[in-house]
């Protein structure tokens, strides 16, 4: 495949499509193949030779294909783009029937194969100091919209050749862009549209686990714990055994979650995936911590920033607060606690500026959110607590 | 359907399928230029020279047309060479048509039936782009230089004046006229120094206008479109600030965190700007704000607010009435018990009232109150009906701190 020429690889795909062979079809269109290293079919106007052999519109199509390997090989990645998305507008001008069931799933998937292309144009027009960032990324957005909308109101072909097979690709692709330009509103109407297609169960489980892995992140962000947590242990459950790297993506959004629902991880699932940020964090949270816990915050802020999971961790505050009072409580071996005590225990963890006002405050939050079965009695200054399980399980008061 | 027929029709019968596809292509809204091109630089165009491409644009919308010619003016951004704050030939017609407002007519001549134009006073109005409409004319738009002066006029002369009344005149007024001035911002690209300059002001006007005017009738005053515009100004400020050195930024930053204190997108953008930033006294107070709101901790919410200055305290107002929910809610549950008595001057030094408003806040959301007391229970507290507080009537926190500051000095923010 390195080392064809033009006129064999045309003769290729000519023979392709003549013979309905549409996944090789795809394979020599995709930048994942190696062909597209061959020097020998990196053109820059290949249009001539592609008319020769091919017909409309894959004439077109394949000449784009062949101007971006050309780009790419010269490391211009806005223009390769461009000619991406050329390649990626012909399947659509093509009805269903004859052509229809060569392009129901895979070029159109490989043509978007590379969302690194699109990021990589972006930061070379950054670099150049043209254009905002995400200008590249909303506009490709607006083109897998395109692509998204023909696939979703495909209704003429059968199943078997239906577009809708592409629906959850174009849509995975499109959550990558719409995180990345920090715009997950949009992704809400996508969601809505899997949600209510009868083909959700049947797509391929790679593209399932990618898609629960983005919906996850977001139900985090809209603070939906309990539905994020399905959909993040979901994925990471299914996700293959061999992608360490996606596997440590989807923990560290998975992590979070659960220790919000009072899971702590335990430090050899930590260090299998390097994940060992964490480790002071939940060792902090455990033991109600709180001065270990905003060190170990403010030590791999950069970190948790860059995933966008600081804030989700600041909420673990609560958590630390309900921990380090219910050793005040073991301490006290009392059911009547004087509020002094935990305003000490929070002294001794250097919170700056905390008077009884706030530990009143504290303390009638952690008992309305159900962490602590007891009412505080002003009057008295002691929070007077339940005798029969006083401080419940945070997985059940979540 | 015709027009759409039109071009691809004329050259391959196969490609009558494909016009069936493309009014999914006209009816989103979200077509790019990119988009357009890939459609219609189809293969016989290029290959036969025709220019079908034209024609077929020109038979197309009028907003996608003026893209098109916009991308082929994109050499060329407009520039203004209007040296007064309104463009003369404007003035003439407003003056013509009875049309000026009354800050704009010449002193002396506000009962006459047309009054004259005041050429000192006259600034450049707002108008939506239209159809057919060149908004570009050198003629019309000013520098940036004559912007500037523009908004310091709006600033001193009439937002400031301690004599033109009301003052929800004198917002719409302001408010109009800066809009203009974004407008002609806009389309003369204008960037750095002089956009952040002009930006500042606006935000802070806004800013100060949301909490003086809280409380207006609708009619009078619309909270929500203030609120439009106060974010997309401020949007478009902090974008300036990704480029170049800017004094103020700490402030702004810390300004839109108060405006909008729980916004995870707003929190977040915060948490991603440099270490310097962020360690600046007045941000750290803003996050510390942000914070305890967070964690739901309104006792310390509260106590740091007293800490915000005058126009600070403005950005945060409109998110105490939660913050008092909150408060209310949370010992609603930590101190429902039947023996509760909880010192009512107390909980007004926590809410930052006094005592008959937090009287009245408690009776508003079910907080039973005994004499000097306050009983809470779990059961009683319900959420005030919609309508029955009055933001403005507990402005207090907030008052306060404009003691004998200028509306100019705030908007100026030389405080």
């Amino acid at each position: 495949m390195a080392h064809i020429t033009i006129n064999q690889y045309l003769q290729q795909v000519y023979e392709a499509i003549d013979n309905h062979e549409g996944s090789f079809c795809a394979e020599l269109l995709s930048f994942k193949h190696p062909h597209v290293a061959n020097p020998r079919l990196q053109l820059a106007s290949p249009e001539e030779k592609c008319q020769q052999v091919l017909e409309v519109p894959y004439d077109e199509m394949v000449a784009a294909h062949l101007r971006c390997t050309y780009a790419v090989s010269n490391h211009d990645f806005v223009e390769a783009y461009k000619c991406q998305t050329l390649v990626v507008q012909y399947p659509f001008g093509i009805s269903g029937d004859y052509f229809g069931y060569i392009f129901s799933s895979l070029p159109i998937p490989e043509g978007f194969d590379d969302c690194r292309m699109i990021f990589q144009a972006e930061q070379q027009l950054l670099r150049k100091g043209k254009g905002k960032l995400g200008d590249m990324l909303e506009k490709a957005a607006e083109q897998l919209m395109g692509c998204f909308r023909v696939c979703a109101s495909d209704n003429r072909a059968g199943i078997d050749d239906s577009k809708k097979w592409g629906m959850l690709f174009l849509i995975n692709q499109l959550f990558k862009i719409y995180f990345k330009i920090n715009k997950l509103h949009l992704c809400k109407p996508l969601i809505r549209a899997i949600d209510s297609s009868n083909l959700k169960d049947d797509y391929s489980m790679a593209q399932r686990v990618t898609y629960k892995y983005y919906v996850g992140r977001k139900a985090m962000f809209d603070s939906d714990y309990k539905p994020a947590e399905e959909y993040l242990s979901f994925s990471f459950q299914h996700c293959h055994r061999s992608s360490q790297r996606n596997k440590r993506m989807i923990l560290i959004y998975l992590l979070p979650v659960k220790m919000l629902l009072g899971h702590m991880p335990n430090h050899q699932l930590l260090r299998k995936y390097d994940l060992m940020q964490f480790a002071d964090v939940t060792k902090a949270v455990s033991e109600g911590n709180l001065l270990l816990l905003n060190e170990a915050l403010a030590k791999h802020e950069t970190f948790f920033i860059r995933c966008g999971i600081f804030l989700i961790l600041e909420k673990l505050k609560i958590i630390t607060y309900r921990n380090l009072f219910k050793k005040v409580y073991q301490l006290l071996k009392t059911h009547q606690l004087p509020l002094d005590a935990f305003l000490v225990a929070l002294k001794m963890m250097q919170v700056e500026e905390v008077d009884i006002d706030e530990v009143q405050c504290i303390l009638a939050n952690l008992i309305c959110e159900g962490h602590i079965k007891g009412y505080i009695s002003h009057q008295h200054q002691k929070l007077v607590v339940s005798k029969a399980n006083p401080f419940p399980l945070l997985s059940s008061s979540s | 359907m015709n027009m759409l027929l039109q071009g691809p029709l004329v050259l391959r019968p196969l490609y009558l399928f494909n016009v069936m596809h493309l009014p999914l292509f006209f009816l989103s809204d979200s077509i790019s230029r990119l988009d357009q091109k890939c459609l219609f630089n189809s293969s016989h165009s290029r290959r036969r020279g025709q220019p079908v491409e034209r024609d077929f644009r020109q038979h197309h919308n009028q907003g996608v047309w003026r893209e098109v010619q916009e991308e082929r003016r994109q050499e060329s951004i407009p520039r203004g060479v209007c040296l007064s704050m309104c463009p003369i030939r404007e003035l003439q017609d407003r003056e013509a048509q009875n049309l000026l407002h009354r800050f704009e007519v010449l002193s002396g001549t506000e009962r006459e039936r047309w009054p004259r134009a005041d050429p000192s006073g006259v600034v450049k109005e707002y108008a939506r782009p239209a159809a057919g409409k060149d908004s570009t004319r050198p003629s019309d738009l000013r520098p940036p230089a004559v912007l500037l002066k523009t908004v310091f006029y709006l600033v001193d002369n009439i937002a400031a004046s301690p004599t033109l009344r009301p003052w929800t005149e004198v917002y719409d007024f302001v408010f109009d006229r800066l809009r203009s001035v974004r407008q002609d911002m806009i389309i003369q690209r204008v960037s750095g120094a002089d956009c952040v300059a002009v930006l500042e002001r606006t935000v802070r006007f806004l800013i100060y206008a949301s909490y003086r005017l809280c409380g207006e009738p609708l009619r009078l005053y619309d909270p929500r479109i203030n609120d439009t515009h106060l974010q997309e100004s401020l949007s478009w400020l902090l974008e300036c600030y990704t480029s170049g050195k800017h004094p103020n930024q700490e402030e702004f930053q810390a300004l839109g965190l108060l405006y909008n204190l729980g916004s995870s997108r707003a929190t977040q953008h915060t948490m991603e700007l440099p270490e310097r930033i962020r360690s600046s006294p007045v941000m750290h107070l803003a996050l510390s704000v942000s914070r305890a709101f967070m964690e739901r901790n309104p006792v310390r919410l509260l106590r740091l607010a007293h800490s915000l200055d005058f126009l600070q305290s403005c950005a945060l107002h409109r998110h105490l009435e939660t913050c008092r929910r909150d408060l209310l809610l949370i010992y609603s549950h930590g101190h429902s018990s039947k023996n509760c008595r909880f010192p009512l001057h107390k909980l007004a030094h926590i809410l930052a009232l006094d005592v008959p408003l937090t009287n009245q806040l408690c009776q508003a959301h079910g907080v039973e109150v005994r004499g000097d007391y306050v009983v809470f229970s779990k059961t009683s507290f319900t959420e005030p009906e919609a309508g029955k507080l009055q933001c403005a009537h507990f402005h207090d926190l907030v008052d306060r701190k404009q003691r004998d500051l200028t509306v100019g000095s705030i908007i100026h923010g030389c405080t």
